[in-house]
């Protein structure tokens, strides 16, 4: 403590350097960072930084950097990287804006909410739609591997030239896994994993770039459904969501920007606010759809972005699940020739827990409570390993044909692993008369029978895991689950991460229902009279449980979306219960998968509250100083040099005034955006033009939303010399009612105002209204807990 | 094998099994039934006897006094004709059961209790017909749904859920008369050249009954492989084929021996090193990737630095 009160001082005296250092005008054109690095200002600044890294350490690295060349380091998760920008989570109130609002009638309110609610049902019909679509096509091409395989491994089971049928299993799933990683490592870096993180940082307010474009939800798409039939130990499920999320984006925009269309209809949607709304619906949608869960999806929205949340956004919310979970039903009753049968939800279906033996008693809740504890302790290894594994890829395999070669190496030795364990399982089980087994392998059992081993490997994931839950009692013996369990945990470690899409909830679902079904089994062979009633499906569902839950960690909503897959609400006590010992357990140990890849991704993430010791930190440690600022009129060279200074990529200007003849610094009068400026340099909104062209049109708010999502970049604006020396008047464009705190704001505070309105800039005054600082994301998100009390990330370009 | 003494044992066998219910455990159900049938016949309330019989039991003295005194008015009495009908279907439930329960195990119990059952049936659809019958009553009333244990269909009920989960209806073929399938009785020849095969090179060594019965063995599954495909099995088709492929594969041990295994590790310990490979020399080939750090933090990276570049200039 006493070396950061040492550092704080420091930091107050680098201020007051900083602001004698302001003498001259904020703002001059002319750029010689070489000369100016060299200013003991500068360096005093750099001493002043809170960091637990060793001092000398640092100033080293300054020296690095005065020779211009930047440190670098090898990737680590104490990053934040630059290239991720926050969203304008709050209204840019400016006199457009208002009198937009002013002028539009009570009916034009009431046809923008009912236009809501159409946009509400649009997302859930197409998200339904392509779960649909997913599943289908992955059943069908699924099936035809599986059909092919089965029968080469039943000819050379006779024959002999079984290591034949391993490489055409192997080959088989690497050429699909290729294709998978290829068009995603090529085209759509993005969209790998299972985009769960990813739209958990566009709820928080992270844009990250690329995330909902219609090229990501192709590839997102069609990479989920080669990595599936490819046999890698994934699922279908997490992909889902950023699915859902994609299509709400591009659906409330009305248009789409990829294919140039724009249908002129929900225009009044363009903007990050209403934008957000919509895209926490399709999030909620692709849950409902992937599980049957559209509570679990309302809940899913709520708990991962739920900073910005009202009723009637909930209700919404839920008809988008509701909608989506139905059309998917429906579909999908049509695909299984039973049409308008509404009652088979979801892409992973549990299947129904209603037998009599799945009742649970008193005496079972602490035994529950134990395997949520043991599941919590597998995910946090399961995490770490990931973590490490994830560090050593985003280091070496960074390349795209490594990552490309990497996914198919990953998806042969998955697909040699199970061949192995199947081959020299001696587990043999009768065939059941209603042949659940959907590809039942005989290999060297007895005929009539079936390879135990194979109806766990040899099958998609999402019905190895219903028949661990279905299957009666004594279709596994204890030893096959015990290596399936061995296997697949390191499987499917090894899988996540890699450059397909694909989600963790499937593998981790198995995992777990494997090793509480062998918990299930163990229990039942220990206590005399046990069979009585551990029923292994239920162990099964409660190891699944808690395993998922100590790999994602998520409470609420995963509980909810648990009960709703098995269809009964009886196991919401024993699941919940499961859910919480396993996120404390976890948490003692290692983050959860999500938050660890967001943290590798260098995602300037800001949860749910500022880290519990940063009381001390104000404002003014807190803030960029000094700040680029903007004079009221300004010169339009003056705008496009500061835009275009490239090391400088700020997205928010303070505009100043100056009171001509005095001395006094400028005072703040408002805040405007990058890319605000670049709308109206576009549209040379100058002084000197609008006096000459007096029918010039006056430019609207529609402009902006037209640029919106992406505005050019500055270097594609061409300005003459002749207009840099025009003057832009800002007056109207600029949001005239910034967030503003005073210097002495401490951070928790100040946590608190962006976390709650979602803002993006927050300017910091000192008591005459002067700009000081400017408080960003990234200032806040750099602080955070480790293991030795509050550290800071660093900036890093990635 | 039991398997191939056929026909020629099976009437024997029936009788034999038929003394052998009669006086043994399933006696009770058995000699219930005829027990009742005989009151059905010397009693004229038969109604009140069904009614009763079950409750007074114990005490037959009781009960004839009883039936004596329970004699109803009558228009509640059920008439001869229904009577009649209720004694001809107890008949054939006894014959039908009789016929059953030999034919437990091994499972034959389409193939001979097929006509029994068909007779049965036949009774109860006459009960449950809403045809008029002589003396202008429908005995389905009052047989079968004046009390509340409806008896007469509770026992038929019974009957007839064996006979759907054995699935008989897809080995018994109704036109012109019944008989079994043609595609069953193939199956059973089928099934004896097999198990004659079996029986030939019993004694003999294992591996010799596994070549020279492969041929027949397998003929017999694809049939079975084929016929489970159209949906055409009953369970004493699938009973026989399992037990056969027990015999097959457990006692006469011919199913595929593990043979290769060398082979499959040799190309699985392959397939396990290349990730070895890739991860070995991408570490030490790869160029690390290195991130940047941008300038200073302190006061946010660059907006200080750069404005304070600027200023200096």
């Amino acid at each position: 403590m006493a070396n950061i009160t040492k550092k704080v001082s420091w930091s107050s005296r680098t201020d007051e350097s900083g602001a004698a250092g302001e003498g001259t005008p904020l703002l001059n054109g002319s750029e010689q960072p070489r000369l100016s690095r060299q200013s003991g200002g500068g360096s005093i600044f750099q001493i002043g930084r809170l960091s637990t890294v060793d001092l000398e350490e640092e100033i080293t690295s300054d020296e690095d950097s005065l020779r211009g060349r930047p440190k670098e380091i090898p990737h680590n998760e104490k990053l934040l990287s630059l290239k991720y920008e926050s969203l304008d989570y709050d209204n840019i109130e400016n006199q457009l804006f208002l009198e937009e609002e002013r002028r539009m009638s009570h009916m034009g309110f009431r046809c923008l909410e009912i236009s809501r609610w159409v946009v509400c049902g649009l997302i859930g019909f197409l998200t339904g739609l392509i779960a649909c679509f997913i599943d289908i096509v992955v059943e069908q091409l699924a099936g035809i591997k599986y059909q092919v395989v089965k029968e080469n491994i039943e000819r050379f089971t006779e024959f002999g030239g079984l290591s034949i049928s391993l490489i055409l299993w192997a080959v088989l799933n690497s050429t699909f896994v290729m294709v998978g990683a290829i068009i995603v490592a090529f085209f759509e870096p993005i969209a790998a994993g299972s985009g769960i993180p990813q739209i958990k940082c566009y709820l928080n307010g992270v844009k990250i770039p690329r995330v909902v474009r219609l090229k990501t939800l192709v590839v997102k798409v069609c990479g989920v459904i080669c990595s599936v039939v490819g046999g890698l130990a994934v699922g279908k499920e997490g992909p889902m969501i950023h699915s859902g999320a994609v299509v709400a984006a591009g659906v409330s925009q009305g248009r789409s920007t990829s294919l140039k269309r724009d249908f002129k209809i929900f225009e009044y949607f363009r903007r990050d606010t209403e934008k957000r709304d919509f895209v926490s619906a399709g999030a909620a949608a692709g849950v409902s759809a992937a599980f049957g869960a559209p509570v679990g999806g309302v809940l899913f929205s709520l708990e991962e972005g739920a900073s910005f949340w009202n009723q009637m956004l909930t209700w919404r919310i839920f008809f988008a699940s509701m909608i989506s979970t139905f059309t998917l039903n429906f579909f999908l009753s049509i695909y299984h020739k039973n049409p308008g049968d509404l009652s088979n939800p979801g892409l992973i279906n549990f299947g129904r827990f209603e037998s009599e033996s799945m009742a649970y008693n008193l005496y079972e809740i602490p035994l529950f409570i134990a395997m949520g504890a043991l599941g919590g302790l597998l995910g946090a290894l399961f995490n770490f390993l990931n973590y490490w594994l994830t560090i050593f890829r985003i280091r070496y395999i960074h390349r795209p044909c490594l990552q490309v070669m990497e996914a198919m190496l990953v998806a042969a030795v998955t697909a040699t692993v199970s061949f192995t364990m199947i081959y020299f399982s001696n587990d043999c089980q009768p065939l059941g008369p209603e042949h659940t087994e959907e590809y039942p392998l005989q290999l060297f059992c007895a005929d009539g029978e079936y390879n135990s081993m194979a109806t766990a490997f040899f099958n998609t994931p999402e019905r190895s895991v219903r028949s661990l839950f279905h299957n009666p009692a004594g279709t596994y013996n204890p030893l096959t689950l015990g290596l399936f369990t061995l296997t697949y945990f390191f499987l499917a470690c090894w899988t996540y991460g890699l450059a397909v899409s694909a989600g963790v909830f499937i593998p981790s679902l198995l995992i777990g229902a494997a090793w509480g079904r062998l918990c299930g089994i163990l229990l039942a062979s220990i206590t005399a009279n046990g069979s009585i009633w551990a029923d292994p499906g239920k162990y099964a569902l409660i190891g699944a449980g808690a395993q998922l839950g100590g790999i994602v960690r998520m409470t609420l909503s995963l509980t909810v979306i648990l009960v709703e897959a098995t269809g009964n609400v009886t196991y919401g006590l024993p699941i919940m219960l499961v859910l919480m010992t396993a996120k404390i357990v976890g948490d003692y140990f290692e983050e959860g998968l999500y938050d660890i890849h967001i943290k590798l991704q260098s995602v300037p993430f800001l949860h749910w509250e500022a880290p519990a010791t940063s009381h001390w930190l104000t404002a003014r440690e807190v803030m960029s100083s000094p700040v680029t600022c903007l004079n009221r009129i300004e010169k339009v060279g003056t705008i496009v040099d500061i835009l275009s200074n490239t090391s400088t990529n700020h997205n928010g200007f303070p505009v100043v005034v100056q009171i001509t003849g005095s001395d006094e610094p400028a005072k703040l009068c408002g805040l405007i955006l990058r890319s605000q400026l670049i709308v109206l340099l576009k549209h040379k909104v100058f002084v000197e033009l609008a006096r000459s062209r007096l029918t010039q049109r006056k430019l609207q708010l529609k402009d902006f939303r037209d640029a919106y999502p992406r505005f050019p970049p500055i270097q594609s604006i061409h300005v003459s010399q002749d207009e840099r020396e025009c003057m832009m008047d800002l007056t109207e464009f600029m949001n005239a009612t910034p967030y503003t705190v005073p210097q002495d704001t401490s951070l928790p505070r100040v946590f608190k105002l962006f976390r709650a309105l979602g803002l993006r800039h927050l300017v910091v005054v000192d008591d005459e209204n002067r700009v000081i600082g400017l408080v960003t994301r990234k200032d806040l998100a750099r602080y955070h807990l480790g293991k030795h009390g509050l550290e800071e990330l660093q900036l890093a370009q990635t | 094998m039991f398997l191939h003494q056929n026909v020629a044992f099976f009437a024997l066998l029936f009788m034999s099994a038929y003394i052998f219910v009669s006086g043994d455990v399933v006696n009770l159900t058995a000699s219930d039934l005829i027990d009742k049938s005989g009151l059905v016949r010397t009693s004229s309330s038969a109604a009140a006897a069904v009614v009763n019989s079950p409750v007074l039991k114990p005490a037959p003295d009781l009960l004839f006094s009883l039936n004596l005194l329970s004699n109803f008015p009558e228009d509640l009495e059920i008439s001869e004709y229904c009577n009649e009908l209720l004694h001809i279907f107890g008949q054939r439930y006894v014959t039908y059961v009789n016929c059953l329960v030999p034919a437990a195990r091994p499972v034959k119990v389409c193939q001979n209790c097929f006509s029994s059952f068909e007779s049965l049936n036949d009774t109860y659809e006459n009960i449950s017909s809403n045809d008029v019958g002589p003396g202008n009553v429908s005995c389905r009333d009052s047989l079968l749904r004046s009390d509340r244990l409806m008896l007469v269909f509770l026992l038929f009920n019974n009957l007839k859920d064996i006979w759907t989960k054995s699935n008989c209806d897809s080995c018994i073929i109704k036109v012109p008369h019944f008989n079994l399938t043609s595609d069953t009785l193939y199956f059973l020849a089928t099934l004896n050249r097999t198990l004659s095969c079996f029986e030939k090179y019993q004694q003999g060594n294992r591996t010799e009954l596994c070549t020279n019965c492969k041929t027949a063995y397998k003929g017999l599954n694809d049939l079975y492989s084929g016929m489970e495909k159209n949906q055409t099995l009953c369970i004493d088709i699938e009973d026989a084929m399992n037990m056969t492929r027990r015999l097959w594969s457990k006692n006469f041990n011919c199913s595929s021996p593990r043979e290769e295994t060398v082979a499959v590790i040799a190309v699985s310990s392959f397939m396990l090193f290349l990730p070895i490979i890739f991860y070995l020399s991408s570490f030490l080939h790869s160029e690390q990737k290195k991130r940047k750090l941008i300038h200073p933090k302190r006061a946010k990276s660059y907006t200080s630095l750069m404005n304070i570049q600027d200023k200096m200039s």
